[in-house]
């Protein structure tokens, strides 16, 4: 008898999960911000996340109302994408490092309210 | 010295292979002597691995800058714990730690069960064998520590980040987490393979599942800790995928613990066991995977790593591996028993893991979700903390409600009527803390009022049965109340030490709540003389003052802190520069007040050029709860943890009977 109740559960669970499957696929296509390559992001209107190297010197500073501005370029490539932030900056942000910022282009230039560097493990310094 | 420290990589390589090799052979055909060889190969193997870390250590005390991994990790200027410490910073290192700790702990793991591996589970010794020869392969041919190069005139440094007491012991901690999860693995596996799916391996890795996971949990706290004082953005969590990567295996681990005592007392869920276990192992070499690959904070660069794609096909083995056993063995894992009602102990079990699971599962979609969308539609797509916000209250409350009906709950069959009396007083409770609650205002946080209102019920139960399991002991004639206090734990150290876990994991509920739903940030630019207000507190700009310590230079803001008229001192916020690794690190002032509960934390963001200075400022209510559920755990592991005779005696009965039971 116990034998025959169980593929009932076995039903319901599986039911459940599939629900719970479908449920996040949904959630997950449907928030979530696109992140790009410098070179990708031509065409982007909305709120997308950049991934890319500093280059050249960053000038200004992003507690002021202009901003701290510097130059982004695709890790392997060459397009670049000027970049406007204001915000806090963490430690590790220096020119020829790996960052990603957050925000959206306008007017050719990207504005952004978030600057992540990578998780600092990873980094090997190399002396100057 | 780095031709030695090579060297004893080579032999330990050779030693694990043998071990892997000589053991399957030796399980296969039941050689015993061949076996005790594959053993001791192993033994062997972690003197030889000791040996190796040695030399690594030794260079990193002298420093030695002709080994290319002391140069580009430390320098002259750096204190030697942190010099020492450099052994985990990078990702040779990291690899030599975790065969040291693969070999050290499979040996003793070995070597205390010796007998039963002998008789019962021969396969765990060539299974150890070759999860430790792809650490070792990877250390002889694809990341060797012991490169050497012409030595600079100083070395690259530590990163400053780096350089915080949590960084020291989170990393080793975390290592002995992620390896430790090997031995229920290599067991598990090992009575697959046996053909032994009796519940001998769980007995044997009991302690050792819940050591590990112990020290995962704790690891994953103290770098919690780490990012709250050194990161500084004024939180502790921030579903970072390095963090996820050690929260996935946590939350397996989690699961199985759980489920397998249902294992234990009633032999039911043993497919589902097996399937955790390899679930958990192979989450915790996805964790070492993601934190040292680079995979997905850039995302782009896959070849980055050297060791990313050993990684990934090591992971796939093992997976397809086990998988395969699992299959092949399904037959012996039939259960003798099935569930008996949906409203029981056991089903609360399965509820319990189901949520976890889940939750795992969704962690799991979320940090691969950027791989698998670019995948699918060209474009990579990261979700954020609101995605594992949602999953996190929508998987975390049920399992809160039911850490606090599962152990009033009885096994086999409960009448809803029973439950509900048991439940009646944690209810209660719970019932006037929710509307205490909301007559103070708590209502502004939804979520946060019900967390609270589910805490106050799990802890109103707990409290409950620890006075209920007293009254009984005292009844008995035990001595005193305090007598009877220690006595019970002491006779149940599993049930009560677990109670103790679960009063922190209620702990970090109510902290996590408190600071993510109650919290008050404000920020500005201030002048001289200028005043901030946050929450209660008014800081105001006094001015700011340099001074150079031996590797930085310490640039910081001083505020005047009161609350309410009253003057509770200063505080510094500032930026340290460091010489050597040419970078500034922030370091933001936290003013604990333990008896509000609270911390006023501030970040010095930005030292303008006309002497003004923009400061962001925070009040993080009931934070502290957190790091003092870090230490709650921690005991409460250490009570289940605590050898106990009586119970080995009980195990012991337990297997000759069944052993004849089996016989006759």
């Amino acid at each position: 008898m116990a034998r025959r109740r169980s593929p009932a559960r076995l039903v319901i669970a599986l039911s459940v999960a599939a629900a719970l499957a479908i449920f996040l696929v949904y959630t997950a296509l449907a928030g979530g911000t696109p992140s790009l390559r410098p070179s990708q992001v031509a065409g982007h209107d909305g709120r997308v996340s950049v991934a890319g190297k500093v280059v050249g010197q960053p000038s200004g500073a992003a507690r002021s109302p202009d901003g701290l501005r510097f130059t982004i370029r695709d890790v392997e490539g060459s397009a670049t994408l000027p970049v406007v932030y204001r915000g806090s900056v963490p430690d590790l942000f220096r020119t020829g490092r790996d960052v990603s910022v957050e925000g959206s282009l306008r007017n050719g230039v990207f504005v952004a309210d978030k600057l992540v560097t990578k998780c600092p493990s990873k980094y090997t310094n190399k002396p100057a | 010295m780095p031709g030695l420290g090579s060297a004893a990589l080579v032999v330990a390589f050779g030693l694990v292979l043998y071990a892997a090799l000589a053991g399957g052979y030796a399980a296969y055909r039941g050689r015993r002597r061949l076996l005790d060889s594959a053993t001791n190969a192993l033994y062997a193997s972690f003197a030889s691995v000791l040996l190796a870390a040695l030399v690594l250590l030794a260079a990193l005390a002298r420093h030695d800058f002709t080994f290319s991994y002391v140069a580009s990790h430390t320098s002259h200027e750096l204190p030697l714990g942190y010099t020492l410490a450099s052994f985990w910073s990078g990702q040779e290192g990291s690899l030599l730690l975790w065969l040291l700790v693969l070999t050290g702990i499979g040996s003793a793991a070995v070597a205390l069960n010796r007998r039963l591996i002998r008789t019962v589970l021969p396969w765990t010794v060539p299974i150890l064998g070759a999860i430790a020869s792809f650490f070792a392969l990877l250390l002889v041919f694809v990341a060797s520590p012991f490169a050497t190069q012409v030595a600079p005139a100083d070395g690259a440094g530590m990163n400053p980040s780096l350089q915080n007491p949590y960084m020291l012991a989170h990393p080793p901690l975390l290592y002995l987490g992620y390896v430790g999860l090997t031995i229920p693995f290599a067991f598990a596996m090992g009575a697959l393979a046996s053909g032994r799916a009796d519940e001998r391996w769980i007995i044997a890795t009991r302690r050792w599942t819940l050591a590990s996971w112990t020290f995962l949990g704790f690891a994953i706290l103290l770098g919690a800790k780490w990012a709250y004082e050194e990161v500084g953005w004024g939180g502790w969590y921030a579903w970072d995928p390095v963090e996820n990567a050690a929260l996935m295996p946590w939350l397996v681990a989690t699961a199985y613990l759980h489920s397998v005592m249902v294992q234990e007392k009633k032999n039911m869920l043993r497919v589902w066991n097996a399937v955790l276990v390899a679930g958990a192992f192979c989450l915790s070499l996805f964790g070492t995977f993601l934190t040292r690959s680079g995979v997905i904070n850039s995302i782009h660069s896959f070849t980055q790593s050297s060791i990313g794609a050993w990684f990934l096909g090591f992971i796939a083995v093992v997976a397809g591996a086990s998988t395969a056993l699992i299959l092949y063995r399904l037959p012996l894992l039939r259960s003798r028993t099935r569930l008996e009602s949906l409203i029981s102990r056991e089903a609360a079990f399965l509820y319990n893991n189901l949520f976890l699971v889940a939750f795992a599962l969704t962690v799991l979609w979320g940090v691969i979700y950027p791989l698998v969308s670019e995948a699918v539609r060209g474009v990579a797509v990261t979700v954020g903390a609101p995605y594992y916000d949602f999953f996190g209250i929508a998987f975390g409350l049920p399992l809160v409600l039911l850490m606090g009906i599962g152990p009033l709950i009885a096994w086999r069959r409960a009448s809803l009527r029973a439950l509900g009396r048991s439940l009646l007083w944690p209810a209660g409770t719970a019932v006037i803390v929710g509307i205490l609650l909301l007559l103070g205002g708590a209502g502004s946080s939804p979520a946060g009022l019900v967390g609270y209102t589910f805490a106050s019920f799990v802890l109103a139960a707990i409290v409950l049965e620890f006075v209920r399991g007293t009254r009984a002991r005292h009844a008995l004639g035990d001595g005193s109340w305090f007598a009877s206090f220690t006595s019970l734990v002491g006779r149940n150290r599993r049930r009560y030490g677990g109670y103790v876990v679960h009063a922190a994991i209620v702990l970090l509920l109510v902290g996590a709540v408190g600071i993510g739903g109650f919290g008050t940030t404000r920020e500005a630019k201030l002048a001289q003389g200028q005043s901030l207000q946050v929450g209660d507190y008014t800081l105001t700009y006094l001015g700011s003052q340099q001074e150079r310590a031996a590797n930085s230079q310490e640039l910081r803001a001083r505020l005047a802190v009161s609350r309410g008229g009253d003057d509770l001192g200063t505080v510094l916020a500032g930026k340290n520069r460091y010489f050597a690794e040419q970078q500034t690190s922030n370091e933001v002032a936290i003013r604990s007040d333990w008896l509000r509960a609270e911390d006023l934390f501030v970040i010095a963001d930005q030292f303008n050029p006309d002497g003004s200075v923009f400061v962001k400022a925070l009040v993080n209510p009931l934070v502290n709860l957190i790091w003092l559920a870090g230490l709650l755990f921690v005991a409460g592991s250490l009570i289940t943890l605590w050898p106990d005779a009586r119970e080995q005696r009980r195990l012991a009965r337990r297997f000759a009977e069944e052993g004849a039971l089996a016989r006759a």
